[in-house]
């Protein structure tokens, strides 16, 4: 019976071809437009870390100014942390993993006579970066703890540098001249692009992994700059970049890894008792107040979600049902066009059932034509997207194949929901009413 | 037989509209419906397109054709910093074509820079003023194309050369005529000049000079045209370059500046070259990208909507074909029953744009509220009943049209 | 009062060509009833059609109460059919989204009357048929021969000269046919002219004077 109603809506498509394509078209309009705006929001605010987004918590502590808050906002507390407390709290090692960390840069320069000095963006960190963010290794793997400790000159080299270094080979144990001084390789990672990069959205949430990884304990012997955001209430207490790293500054990111709810109320007792530690030491000036966020709260608080894609979500939304009471319209009028044939069809036998299910099937195989063509335009929306924003915005222009099962399904839902009303009143047409000529 | 009135007075058959429509009240309020939220998304999305248009043409205060940057990043030990950077400026001021050249830490429009606080009080009790800084030498007014309205620029003595982690500041600055306002409301601008102002809420800064009007690194920030000039140099291993050229030579003068800077030394590497108008471009990208999607909505949208009235009224034509011949037959001219539907179309539309009105401003406050958007003039609204209204008409004329030339004839055929 | 001399209509479609009408000559008096019989297909539709100007034709001249109306505009026709002309069809053809009063006013709104004087007409017109009880009715409320009833108020209103009824009683039961039939003697013996095409014999001998079509062409009985 089913392949029957697909048959007898093909044959109505055919009969209405013009009308059949209005509907098609407004559905595939309305998919294209929700679908292009909800993969941008879909992919803005996806979780960059699904199997441990939970474990993993950006720390924030209140150092800020006595007599202001961070901000306007009523629990506004500054977005980073100081080099001191990050550098503190990780050496504290009172998490499963912890790890301060800054982004800088430097110029590579190469051996060979051949290819010319470049600047290279590096991620200073901990080792315990690469556990806790489960960074994939091509070849090696992370510095260990002495590293850290003893201030060696190792880096982690992206797959993309160690390409134009070494030329894609096994860089292990080879020597690098970063910032004029010798580094010894000791892994090289595979392709990993976290989307958003959650762990420094200071910088721009969507921007790409970093070239370099090094122990974040160089920054203050290579005297390395500030990339990211550095936020000032009061001025550095004497010259020179030893006393801006000892400043009440705030220009370093800090993540931690807490494997349960007993962990992390654990830590943040750490946390307020190393805080209240600090104040002894007359920093510190606010109400203790200090806090956890996993990564998608961070995500959240830090609003990495554009404001004008969730606009436009909320605007191709209306679209959409603007699509839809089109839809009904035209259905209303496509049924009602066809009330002699249903009146034959109940005056022959037919139960409103079968009218009813022989008329949703048709609405569904236009939402689903719709729907195709929907997601055809989604795509073509998509790359208005990419040329519109530029090359930022290339992986948050892509269809996944979850996306496209959402939209198939919107187009299905909302077809039928939008085919309800009519096919109701094609099912009420009384079958004596029709066949009388008019 | 009575005498009639004139034709001309047909009456616009109100009651039996209405009633009509009344007696198939869901075609009429799909319509209705439609017309309303296009409406709604029309008016808003023309308001955005407005207020981010007037954003993109605010003046930056630079001369934004014929202006350029670039970074020259000094590597190895031997790279002396202010040595360089007096070399590079002789050598980029003394290029034929350049009128000015200067080395500053931030450049206008380009979404990077340096912030700091002004006071009018020493005092961390006191409230500041937030302000770009720009730290320039006495050449910065003639680069950034200002004019010093007030005061007077800075002297090549007042000129410091700031070091990586330096806390303390220059004692001079020029600011804006903006920011002067802003520290200083009660007085006039020009009044400014001589007054004293703290920055790292203690160390004071005498201000010299007041420029016209220059913006501020970060596009997006409320107070943009808050700005000061600091008279410095810096001693960073980057050095940024701001480069003004004469009328159209700038294209040719960044490939000779970049070739002349890349070979004067090998231990440094320039990046970054970028002309002011495509640091404009990058930096109002998602404003220039939300005016174009906006504006293929709402012109797709409109075609939706007026294909939903053609499709509906050319249904309700076919569906009344009969009703008409008769009505023809009864007596009604071609410009009866073109009138006839218009009417029908206007009393739905009114319906519409009345709901959609209503719409528009719920809409409005919501993204108030929720992006922090500004609250729309109130004369959008009947620009956008009337757009809609007259959508309304132009898209139901075809099938009107189409029902005038059903012939009378069709009253007698016995379907 | 009706004057058809040698009126020709030609139906052309890409392959054929129907003379409906060929040399049609008819004179109908003032205060006539004339009844139109004819096998299907004679070219009664047509004459009936032409007639009350509901369509073209493509020869031979037609005079309606004095006037040559052979090459009116169509508005012109328009205002003819308005003022001189009333309507009667076998399908009823009441407006269904309209009740008795506005059916019965569609005509009277082309006419310019103003408000007072419809609603006298109107009222006067189905007070005549006998349903002025029930003008908030809708037409599907009714029977066959009530909404004929209507039909006709609807084409009196205007006070034409000419009645045109295409099969009044096509789609009537006999009882109702007779009241109808009744009813249009009613008005012709009030002074409106009446052309009434059928194919009913019976039908057609209760009015004053029959002709018979065949061929497109007149032949009095």
């Amino acid at each position: 019976m089913f392949n029957y109603y697909i048959k007898l809506a093909f044959k109505s498509f055919k009969r209405n071809p013009i009308l059949s394509l209005l509907m098609v078209t407004a559905i595939a309009l309305g998919i294209g437009a929700s679908m292009t705006t909800i993969t941008v929001n879909y992919l803005m605010s996806a979780n960059p870390i699904p199997h441990k987004s939970e474990q993993l918590f950006h720390i924030q502590v209140d150092n800020w100014d006595p007599n202001n808050p961070f901000n306007d906002d009523e629990d506004a507390l500054p977005n980073q942390l100081t080099w001191t407390d990050a550098t503190n709290l990780t050496h504290a090692k009172k998490a499963l993993r912890q790890s301060a960390m800054s982004m800088s840069g430097a110029i590579i320069e190469p051996q060979d006579s051949e290819s010319k000095p470049f600047e290279a963006s590096i991620r200073l960190a901990y080792t315990d970066f690469f556990a806790m963010f489960d960074v994939p290794f091509l070849y090696g793997g992370p510095w260990d703890n002495n590293s850290d400790s003893n201030r060696e000159q190792v880096v982690v080299l992206s797959k993309r540098t160690n390409e134009s270094v070494f030329g894609g080979e096994n860089s292990i144990g080879k020597n690098i001249v970063i910032a004029g001084r010798h580094f010894q390789v000791v892994g090289v990672i595979d392709t990993w692009e976290v989307m958003p990069k959650f762990y420094d959205v200071n910088n721009g949430p969507f921007n790409e992994t970093e070239e370099l990884f090094m122990p974040f304990s160089l920054k203050e012997d290579l005297e390395l700059p500030n990339w990211g955001n550095n936020n000032c209430w009061k001025s550095p207490d004497g010259e020179g970049y030893a006393a801006f790293l000892r400043s009440e500054c705030i220009n370093t990111q800090m993540w931690v890894e807490l494997p349960n709810a007993q962990a992390e109320a654990d830590y943040l007792d750490f946390l307020n008792n190393y805080v209240r530690s600090q104040k002894e030491l007359g920093r510190f000036p606010r109400p203790l107040h200090n806090r956890l966020n996993d990564v998608m709260e961070w995500m959240e608080r830090r609003e990495v979600v554009e404001e004008d894609a969730k606009m436009m979500m909320w605007l191709s939304f209306m679209f959409l049902l603007v699509c839809l009471l089109n839809t009904i319209g035209l259905l209303l009028a496509k049924f009602t066009g066809k009330s002699s044939e249903i009146g034959l069809r109940l005056a022959v036998g037919a139960s409103k059932a079968d009218v009813f299910k022989q008329h949703i099937v048709e609405t569904a195989c236009i939402g689903l034509v719709g729907g195709i063509a929907g997601l055809g335009l989604t795509l073509v929306g998509l790359q208005g997207i990419k040329s519109l924003y530029g090359d930022f915005v290339d992986d948050l222009a892509s269809l996944d194949a979850s996306m496209i099962v959402v939209a198939l399904v919107i187009a299905l839902v909302s077809s039928i929901a939008a085919g309800l009303y009519p096919t109701w009143r094609a099912c009420n047409i009384s079958p004596a009413s029709q066949l009388k000529s008019q | 037989m009575k005498q009639s009135q004139p034709q001309t007075s047909t009456s616009w058959e109100l009651g039996p509209i209405l009633r009509a429509m009344l007696r198939n009240k869901v075609g009429a309020i799909l319509i209705a419906l439609q017309i309303a939220i296009t409406m709604t998304i029309i008016v808003n999305s023309v308001y955005i397109i407005v207020e981010r248009n007037k954003d993109m043409q605010r003046d930056s205060g630079i001369d934004n054709e014929n202006s350029f940057y670039l970074t020259s990043v000094g590597f190895g030990d031997n790279f002396n910093v202010p040595n360089t950077v007096e070399e590079d400026l002789n050598m980029l001021r003394a290029l034929p074509g350049v009128v000015d050249a200067i080395q500053t830490n931030a450049v206008p429009n380009s979404n990077s820079g340096w912030s700091m606080g002004l006071k009018t009080q020493s005092g961390v009790e006191h409230d500041a003023v937030g302000t770009a800084v720009y730290m320039v030498d006495d050449h910065g007014v003639n680069a950034l194309d200002v004019e010093i309205i007030a005061g007077e620029n800075f002297a090549p003595s007042d000129i410091s050369l700031r070091i990586v982690g330096q806390v303390d500041w220059p004692n001079k600055t020029i600011i804006t005529k903006a920011m002067a306002e802003n520290l200083f409301p009660d007085i006039n601008y020009a009044d400014v000049v001589g007054k004293t102002v703290y920055i790292n809420d203690i160390d004071p800064m005498v201000v010299v000079g007041i420029i016209d009007k220059l913006q501020a690194p970060w596009v997006n920030w409320s107070n943009v045209e808050n700005v000061m000039l600091s008279p410095e140099r810096q001693s960073f291993k980057g050095s940024r370059y701001f480069i003004r050229t004469e009328p159209g030579m700038r294209d040719t003068l960044m490939n000779q500046v970049e070739e002349l800077l890349a070979n004067s030394n090998n231990q440094r590497l320039i990046k970054g070259m970028r002309s002011i108008e495509e640091t404009r471009e990058r930096s109002y990208r998602g404003h220039t990208a939300m005016i174009k999607i906006l504006t293929t909505v709402m012109v797709i949208l409109t075609i939706v909507t007026a294909l939903g009235i053609v499709g509906l009224a050319s249904f309700s034509v076919n569906q009344r074909k009969k009703q008409i011949g008769t009505r023809r037959a009864l007596g009604a001219t071609q410009g009866t029953i073109i009138r006839y539907f218009m009417f029908e179309n206007f009393l739905i539309s009114s319906i519409g744009v009345l709901l959609g009105a209503i719409l528009t401003v719920i809409l409005n406050v919501i993204l108030v509220n929720a992006f922090g958007l500004d609250r729309l003039d109130w004369f959008y609204i009947p620009i956008g009943m009337l757009v809609l209204w007259l959508v309304g008409q132009a898209a139901v004329f075809g099938p009107a049209k189409k029902a005038a030339n059903i012939p009378p004839a069709l009253a007698t055929r016995t379907v | 009062m009706l004057k058809m001399t040698d009126v020709k209509k030609v139906f052309r479609t890409d392959l054929v060509e129907t003379h409906a009408l060929k040399d049609f000559n008819l004179q109908v008096g003032e205060g006539d009833f004339v009844a139109v019989t004819g096998p299907s297909g004679s070219g009664k539709t047509t004459f009936l059609n032409i007639a009350g100007l509901l369509e073209t034709f493509d020869g031979g001249t037609y005079e309606l109460d004095g006037q040559d109306v052979s090459n009116l505009n169509d508005k012109h026709r328009s205002q003819l059919r308005n003022e001189k002309i009333g309507f009667i069809f076998q399908g009823f053809n009441l407006i269904p989204d309209l009740n008795l009063f506005d059916n019965v006013d569609v005509p009277l709104r082309y006419r310019g009357f103003n408000s007072a004087e419809r609603k006298k007409r109107i009222e006067n017109s189905l007070e005549m048929v006998g349903l002025a009880q029930r003008m908030k009715h809708l037409p599907s409320q009714l029977s066959g021969g009530q909404q004929q009833r209507v039909a006709i108020a609807r084409a009196l209103a205007g006070e034409p000269r000419f009645l045109l009824a295409d099969e009044p009683t096509g789609n009537l039961d006999t009882k109702m046919a007779n009241s109808v039939m009744e009813l249009l003697k009613t008005i012709n013996d009030a002074g409106t002219t009446i052309i009434m095409v059928t194919h009913d014999a019976d039908l057609a001998k209760q009015a004053r004077r029959n002709i018979y079509v065949r061929d497109g062409q007149v032949s009095e009985l």
